[in-house]
């Protein structure tokens, strides 16, 4: 495929379809994220070239004789018509042209890849939240003191000690978890673990929760340890912020100490990994163009993020 | 461009007489549906060797026109509307005026559309020219500030005298006029008195004050209330002396014209977590000036590399201007003497 240098608006929004992979920033709402990125797109939009004002139609009737030295008349006919002036009209493109859907959000305090679908690539964005692939989480945890929501803004409401803490410890209590969680989503089907259905149940693949009510862990694992903070990987489907940071509460309360949840960041959502999202200082008309285009890639490598063939959703009640 | 521009409405001035002949035998229409041939410049040096006949002209003027005047009569919701029929709005467009803008505030539409060029614009642009004001930025400032065309020339030349008086320099007056369209719509009083708030709240010398007027004119007319919220954030909240007060509002004004909220935050993590004290803030105000997170993440980067050494007597010192300074491309090359990869991966890890 020959790359071409466009400067026409118009060629650019025209191909400006498909998911975006950005990166949010920590402490940044997803309402804010969404309008940096769609003004951006509509200030590099304005920038490029723009069409001409209109010309007045070419037949216009005029009432008048219509002979050559008729010099009112055909200037009438040859001038541009003003009200289509980019003065009189305003800008070319505003936010608002634009459709933009996340296809599942982050909270305030969590960073990390935050995907967008934008003007067609809004139903792509609605398949792939449909289907529900799972997001992978850094959790970091701050042994030691608790707080009121369990993230580090709010007030501290326990202190304790943590030198008994060790890095087996945590391993071995997120096993555990890992285990328990995996054993109720086939408690929630309705199966017993020890059974033929259970075996072919897990044959077809993950088992995915049917709607969106159900937080599911698939797997916990301590990666970094280093006193008093501590790393988790997350795999999960159906989290909020909330529910993670109550998870790293609970977990130092099985410890026997407090802990709060001093940053979370999400760093791979399906196959939208980390380290082809979009930056803060990239959040550029051609930044979020490339981005696109890298997307679409990894949409075409795995189509089965848009249709399962594979895997069946099971209801969970 | 907009040189020509000018120049092209001045010169048609010149047929101003011509104009309003035309304008008399065209009597019962008014000036709103007046069409826009006769606003273009070229039509109406052509119509000149017709002045003889107008009386077989103007009839087939008026079949002509109809049609404008048709559209005109059709409510709107914006200016674009009528620009096609009325030689006023035209000509601001071709000063570079944004209509757009214009419309979308109170009340401003309606005026707009009332001017008539001859007799509200010029007379202001030319008493703008006189003031020394470049003719590019007229679209800028008109459309900031439309109702300045509502203003006696008489009081806005009085005003220019005060500031004259007040021994601003010609390119002071210049700057303080573009910059701020604003200002002029102030009276005599009203400017005396901020500039008297000013120099007592700061304790600043004359020369001072005029400093700090012509760097950012938008301070001296901004909203009291504001003004003293940010004042009182800077002495009471941050603990800045008096003197430190006056040296961080003369080098940088914009402080005082940001939020309260944001400059504390940014404040308490220069001071808390870079650890620099009230006499370097000053010494650089830009630290203030810059948005939390690019301190943050600058800062930060710094400190991985272990380069955050910010005490000028000690070795590897780097001076906490450049941290604000420039593009993160320049920050990284020249200040943290890193590359762009390392730090996107570091920003990844936040």
């Amino acid at each position: 495929m020959a790359l071409t240098k466009v400067y026409d608006a118009a060629t650019v929004f025209k191909h400006m379809n498909g998911i975006l992979n950005v990166y949010k920033p920590a402490g940044m709402k997803v309402k804010h994220v969404r309008n940096a990125i769609l003004n951006n797109i509509c200030k590099g939009l304005n920038e490029m070239e723009q069409r001409n004002p209109r010309k007045f139609r070419e037949n216009r009737i005029l009432l008048g004789t219509g002979t050559a030295a008729d010099h009112v008349l055909h200037s009438i006919g040859e001038q541009t018509d003003l009200s289509d002036h980019l003065l009189s009209t305003g800008p070319r493109y505003l936010p608002r042209d634009l459709s933009c859907a996340t296809v599942s959000s982050l909270g305030d305090h969590t960073s990390g890849v935050l995907l967008f679908g934008i003007n067609r690539g809004t139903v792509q964005s609605s398949s792939i939240r449909k289907n529900r692939p799972v997001r992978v989480y850094h959790l970091i945890g701050h042994l030691g003191s608790a707080t009121e929501n369990h993230l580090p803004d709010s007030r501290v409401t326990m202190r304790s000690n943590h030198r008994h803490v060790s890095a087996d410890r945590i391993s071995s209590l997120a096993a555990s978890m890992q285990a328990s969680h995996q054993r109720k989503m086939f408690e929630l089907c309705g199966v017993d673990l020890q059974t033929q259905e259970a075996y072919e149940l897990a044959c077809r693949g993950l088992l995915r929760p049917a709607d969106d009510s159900q937080l599911v862990v698939y797997g916990i694992k301590l990666i970094h340890f280093e006193r008093p903070y501590f790393t988790l990987e997350l795999y999960t489907i159906n989290e909020t912020q909330e529910c993670l940071a109550t998870l790293v509460h609970d977990m130092a309360l099985d410890l026997r100490t407090v802990a709060h949840c001093s940053q979370l960041r999400c760093v791979r959502h399906a196959h939208f990994d980390v380290t082809d999202s979009l930056l803060r200082h990239a959040w550029h008309l051609p930044g979020i163009i490339k981005n696109l285009r890298q997307q679409r890639n990894i949409l075409r490598e795995h189509p089965q993020l848009l249709r399962q063939h594979r895997v069946e959703l099971q209801i969970s009640e | 461009m907009f040189c020509s521009a000018i120049r092209n409405i001045l010169r048609n001035s010149q047929n101003a007489a011509f104009t309003s002949q035309i304008r008399n035998l065209r009597g019962e229409q008014s000036t709103k549906h007046e069409i826009s041939v006769l606003a273009s410049p070229s039509t109406s040096i052509k119509a000149d060797d017709k002045k003889k006949e107008p009386a077989e002209h103007e009839g087939s003027n008026k079949v002509a026109l109809d049609f404008g005047n048709r559209e005109a009569h059709v409510p709107s919701f914006n200016l674009a509307a009528y620009v096609n029929n009325s030689s006023t709005l035209q000509q601001l467009i071709s000063l570079g005026v944004d209509l757009h803008s214009i419309e979308r505030r109170k009340g401003l539409g309606d005026f707009v559309l009332k001017l008539d060029f001859e007799k509200n614009v010029k007379p202001f642009i030319t008493f703008l020219v006189d003031q020394g004001i470049s003719p590019d930025d007229f679209g800028r400032m008109f459309t900031k500030n439309p109702l300045l065309f509502k203003e006696d020339l008489d009081d806005l030349q009085t005003r220019v005298d005060y500031l004259k008086s007040k021994r601003f320099s010609a390119e002071a007056r210049q700057r303080i006029f573009t910059h701020n369209p604003y200002w002029l719509m102030f009276s005599t009083r009203r400017v005396d008195r901020r500039l008297g708030y000013f120099q007592k709240e700061f304790k600043l010398s004359g020369h001072d004050l005029r400093l700090l007027a012509t760097r950012e004119p938008n301070a001296i007319t901004y909203n009291m209330e504001h003004l003293r919220k940010s004042v009182f954030t800077l002495k009471e909240e941050m603990g800045f002396n008096a003197k430190e007060l006056s040296a961080l509002v003369v080098r940088k004004p914009r402080l005082l014209m940001i939020s309260p909220d944001d400059l504390v935050e940014r404040f308490s993590y220069v001071h808390q977590d870079m650890g620099l004290p009230h006499t370097q803030i000053v010494q650089c105000p830009e630290l203030l000036a810059s948005r939390e997170f690019r301190l943050r993440e600058r800062h930060e980067f710094l400190k991985l590399l272990g380069r955050a050494q910010y005490d000028p007597q000690k070795d590897l010192y780097i001076s906490p201007k450049t941290i604000v300074e420039g593009n993160n491309f320049y920050f990284i090359r020249n200040v943290a003497k890193s590359d762009l990869e390392t730090f996107d991966l570091f920003l990844k890890t936040r």
